[in-house]
């Protein structure tokens, strides 16, 4: 390497350095810049890749719970975002910011009245009409995967009479659905239904948590599965009914329904 | 390993905000208070951080890097990015300030992505004050020049240590040529 070639190189070290723990001048940017045009071999996403590494290492086992109502008013605004036609929230932020103004959640209620008064009867329509549904969701998965699982659920070892329904699942993008009609209503402050997902690779004592639901009718309902682990490969859905927010180990002393994966 | 919820977002799932809340929100906001000069400029930032991860969510691919770390990227990112823009670093925390209110970090993740526990156990080949150095940039957000204040060192070997560290780390996780060929956690 040339002496200049290796100044460059440090002088590119250097700066991804600094992007990443200090920010650069707008002069430095430029450089930035520069230089990575003319590194073939871009390695800023290594050091990046290091740092951020290191932040969840140190964050994860140190970490402060976000407070309540930041975390309310990150979901409000959410899916206030998904109800809206895509630019809003940029054009709102650009303006708050452009503006100088430092005071808490500005751009929320901005957006908010924003949002409540040019669209105001795009939001007047039902929420459900306009989010993707659990049901949309599903058809789309089963339209797109192609290797999708598809299961009847059958009878477990205690059987609520008259539920049934399928299960479909997706191993490359680790996505499902279970659909249930006749499965009894639940009281979520009582009990409360999970899924566990049987991986041949792992214990048959330690399922995979699908995750805890509710059934709120006794006419079709479609619930998303939330793997809480990656499953390699499953050969059994199993519901079982739990304490509220479930369990971490099913004592599996109430299992209405099961769904096996049949190998050819 | 910890099944992706970006992709979950980027499909307009709303149980996937939730549970992204759930398993972020600590992390980025913890890393908001941390690289913040306020409590109340963390609250805007975190919001501005969640923003970024919902419009990244489909540009997150599972098979260039974990989601934590992918989540760290895009938190790091932004809250740098507000410093630098509003020509404002962290003030360096008094010493006993600093060391009261921000003990030393455990480097032991019980559960966590791979990436991190990589990074943990490289974190503790470094030399100790390569990896005080690091300490004090990363995890409590302090200036070069506070650095050099805080431990005593010339401000020339403040960064000489982060730089020598941060390509040790590089080395040792093993990154470098693989991520940058894939384009690791691009955004």
């Amino acid at each position: 390497m040339s002496t200049s070639g290796k100044a460059d190189k440090d002088r590119w070290e250097e700066l991804q350095i600094d992007r990443l723990l200090i920010g650069l001048s707008p002069d430095e940017q430029g450089e930035y810049e520069t230089l990575s045009r003319q590194m073939h071999s871009d390695p800023s996403g290594s050091f990046e890749r290091v740092v951020a590494s290191i932040d969840v290492t140190w964050l994860e086992s140190n970490s402060i719970p976000l407070p309540e109502h930041l975390r309310k008013a990150i979901r409000d605004q959410a899916v206030q975002e998904w109800l809206s036609p895509a630019p809003l929230l940029a054009k709102t932020l650009t303006v708050n910011r452009t503006a100088g103004r430092s005071t808490r959640l500005p751009w929320i209620v901005a957006a908010a009245c924003l949002a409540l008064s040019v669209f105001t009867p795009f939001l007047n329509r039902p929420a459900k009409d306009i989010l993707k549904s659990a049901a949309q969701l599903r058809t789309e998965l089963i339209a797109s995967a192609t290797d999708i699982i598809e299961l009847k659920w059958s009878v477990g070892p205690t059987p609520i009479a008259g539920a049934e329904g399928d299960v479909v699942w997706s191993p490359e993008r680790q996505q499902g659905f279970m659909r249930f009609r006749g499965l009894t209503v639940n009281e979520p402050t009582h009990q409360q239904y999970q899924l566990w997902i049987f991986d041949k690779n792992q214990d048959e004592k330690t399922p995979v948590d699908g995750g805890v639901f509710d059934i709120s009718s006794n006419g079709e309902v479609i619930i998303p599965i939330h793997a809480k682990l990656r499953v390699a490969d499953v050969y059994l859905f199993a519901v079982t009914i739990e304490k509220p927010g479930g369990v971490v180990v099913s004592t599996r002393e109430r299992l209405p329904l099961l769904a096996m994966v049949k190998r050819t | 390993m910890r099944v992706p919820l970006l992709p979950r977002v980027a499909q307009g799932e709303i149980a996937a905000i939730d549970e992204c809340l759930d398993r972020y929100g600590g992390l980025i906001w913890s890393l908001a208070r941390r690289l913040s000069p306020s409590s109340p400029d963390a609250e805007d930032a975190v919001q501005e951080i969640f923003i970024d991860l919902w419009r990244s969510a489909a540009r997150y691919r599972e098979d260039l890097g974990e989601e934590e770390t992918f989540v760290a990227t895009v938190a790091r990112r932004r809250l740098i990015d507000r410093n630098r823009k509003l020509h404002r670093i962290p003030k360096p925390q008094p010493i006993d300030e600093t060391t009261l209110t921000y003990a030393s970090p455990e480097v032991t993740p019980i559960e966590t992505s791979e990436d991190a526990q990589r990074a943990a156990a490289c974190l503790k080949k470094l030399r100790d004050n390569e990896r005080e150095v690091l300490e004090l940039s990363i995890y409590h957000g302090m200036a070069h020049l506070g650095i050099s204040e805080r431990t005593g060192s010339p401000l020339g070997t403040v960064k000489t240590l982060i730089r020598r560290g941060l390509t040790q780390l590089r080395t040792c996780m093993r990154l470098g040529s693989r991520v940058s060929a894939e384009g690791g956690v691009a955004l």
